[in-house]
């Protein structure tokens, strides 16, 4: 009798709990909502009511207007996509590319101490200063766009890597030679899963970093997709223009950066756990 | 006899070098352990307990002298030999079955049949139901008993334990001891222990080497009764023979 009193008790206690939490996570989001509607409107209003210069800095209304008229006439789309693309290769080819580097220099613990200094250099390098090079080298086209992408990610990304790889737990290690582990093994068994959280972290970055160095590779040479956008905008003085490509670069990246969070959790499972 | 000894230790030396200097850490090292004996190591900290397991386990190498496993010089690791280091070093992505086939996937013996053995013996541990659960489900205890069954599941010859319940709690400590020391017994495994705890050293010993000095050696060898050796570790911490031998092995000791 006194465990089904019990039971009902507990059970009515964690309702209110999580009661609580619902409520404060409501709120939450709710505020959230409101300041962006508050944002849109105030800025609305201070176009229409002339407080600020829609010409400088445009307002919502012109905003869509200027997007669906866009939109209508399909180049938005192309524009949108070229950039993307150039955005996921760069991307993906950065990180995969830090990795694999990364991967090579453990691999070679010579090879790690004499490159060790040039990484540091590189990375302390600004990449976006090298877009001239990649201009000449490869011409100026997606191309060198592309190898702006990469390389703005990939010295970042072999540098953290390999760090992550060295910080490796010795007595995992030691467990693993105890064994009898190869080299190979230890890296396969325990030093690159190891390192997985790391990666993500590096992924994480390299979402932001890779848009970065897109724009900015075509402020320079391109003739389509949205940093293009931008910078015509800017020299024919459309800053409704500027603002559209600026939201849908944030809505890209935040959607891609949506998708390496799910990645996270789908691979970090066992850190999700209790 | 000395053909029939598990591990043969014979006058070892072990220098760590690096580039800023030189530290002696065991000089002149001779010991056995013979096939069913458990045989422990106490001492100071730094003494050199955790060295001479490392080369028995054939991680690191002698400076001088020579180890023998099965009359074997070791070369390097060796299959016969199960190894537990102080933490569990349980892998957190993997999960307790994945964690308990680690030894069998690197030695490449992973078969159905192997892993039927060790999901028995972490039946036998009382964590049959943690197959699936990730180590960070698990409290310190468990982890340390998943730790053993990884260690066992390779089926070594020898045993070498380092300081494996150290970190545990009285209780999860004595239920740990029980569960070796009958583990060893039914399976007939030598076994090398090195520990801190002077209680566990002669609540589960055959024979106690009590180490000391800079660099380390064996300095007295106490051989355990037998009333004490047929008790199991928690009767033969009630037995009226224990506390005199404790007062003795830590005068050893404290010097
Ligand atoms: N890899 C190493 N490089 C240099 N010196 C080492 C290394 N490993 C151990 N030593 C030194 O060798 C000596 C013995 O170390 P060891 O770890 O074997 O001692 P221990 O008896 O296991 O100590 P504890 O009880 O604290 O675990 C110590 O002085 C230690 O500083
Ligand atoms: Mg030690």
């Amino acid at each position: 009798m006194k465990k089904k009193h019990h039971k009902p008790h507990r059970s009515q206690l964690h309702a209110n709990y999580v009661r609580r939490i619902r409520i404060q996570e409501f709120w939450v989001v709710f505020t959230r909502i409101a300041l962006l509607v508050l944002f849109i409107a105030g800025w609305e209003y201070s176009a229409d009511a002339g407080w600020i210069d829609p010409f400088l800095f445009s307002s919502p209304s012109r905003i869509t207007e200027l997007f669906i008229q866009m939109a209508g006439s399909g180049n938005l789309f192309h524009d949108i996509l070229v950039t993307t693309v150039e955005t996921i290769l760069g991307f993906a080819l950065g990180t995969l590319g830090g990795i694999s580097l990364a991967t090579l220099i453990w691999a070679s613990p010579f090879l790690s101490r004499v490159l060790d200094p040039y990484l540091v250099v590189l990375n302390s390098m600004p990449k976006v200063a090298l877009g001239p090079l990649f201009i000449v080298a490869i011409g100026a086209g997606y191309g060198s766009v592309l190898a702006m992408g990469v390389a703005i990610t990939i010295i970042i990304t072999t540098l953290v890597i390999h760090t992550s790889f060295q910080s490796v737990d010795r007595n995992y290690l030691r467990l693993a030679r105890s064994f009898g582990a190869s080299r190979g093994q230890l890296f396969r068994k325990i030093i690159f899963p190891a390192s997985i959280p790391d990666m993500i972290a590096a992924l994480k970055v390299n979402v932001g970093l890779s848009w970065v160095g897109v724009i900015v590779g075509e402020f320079l040479v391109s003739k389509d997709g949205l940093g293009h956008l931008i910078i015509y905008g800017f020299q024919v003085f459309n800053l409704n223009l500027v603002l559209m490509s600026l939201l849908i670069v944030a809505v890209c990246a935040t959607v891609m950066y949506k998708i390496v969070y799910w990645l996270e959790k789908r691979l970090l499972k066992y850190r999700m756990a209790e | 006899m000395s053909g029939h000894a598990a591990i043969e230790v014979r006058q070892a030396s072990k220098t760590y070098l690096s580039k800023q200097d030189q530290v002696d850490a065991l000089t002149a090292v001779s010991f056995r352990v013979m096939p069913r004996e458990f045989v422990t190591l106490v001492g100071t900290s730094g003494c050199g307990k955790s060295t001479v397991l490392s080369m028995i386990a054939g991680l690191i190498f002698p400076t001088e002298g020579e180890v023998r496993l099965f009359h074997e010089p070791v070369r390097g690791p060796s299959r016969r030999i199960g190894y537990m280091l102080q933490q569990d070093c349980l892998l957190d992505w993997r999960t307790v079955e994945q964690n308990i086939a680690l030894g069998l996937e690197i030695q490449g013996q992973k078969s159905d049949e192997m892993m039927k053995h060790a999901r028995y013996l972490l039946n036998e541990l009382g964590l049959g139901h943690t197959l699936y659960q990730y180590p960070s489900q698990l409290s310190g205890g468990m982890r340390q008993r998943v730790a053993l069954v990884r260690t066992l599941a390779v089926q070594p010859d020898v045993l070498l334990l380092d300081e494996p319940f150290s970190a545990l709690d009285y209780q999860n400590k004595l239920h740990l001891e029980m569960l070796v020391t009958r583990v060893l017994k039914q399976q007939g495994m030598p076994a090398l222990l090195v520990t801190h705890d002077l209680e566990e050293a002669l609540a589960v010993s055959d024979r106690i080497l009590v180490m000391g000095g800079q660099p380390g050696t064996i300095r007295r060898t106490m051989e355990i009764p037998n009333d004490l050796r047929k008790a199991n570790p928690l009767d033969a911490r009630a037995h009226p023979l224990f506390r005199p031998l404790f007062q003795e092995l830590w005068g050893e000791i404290d010097q």
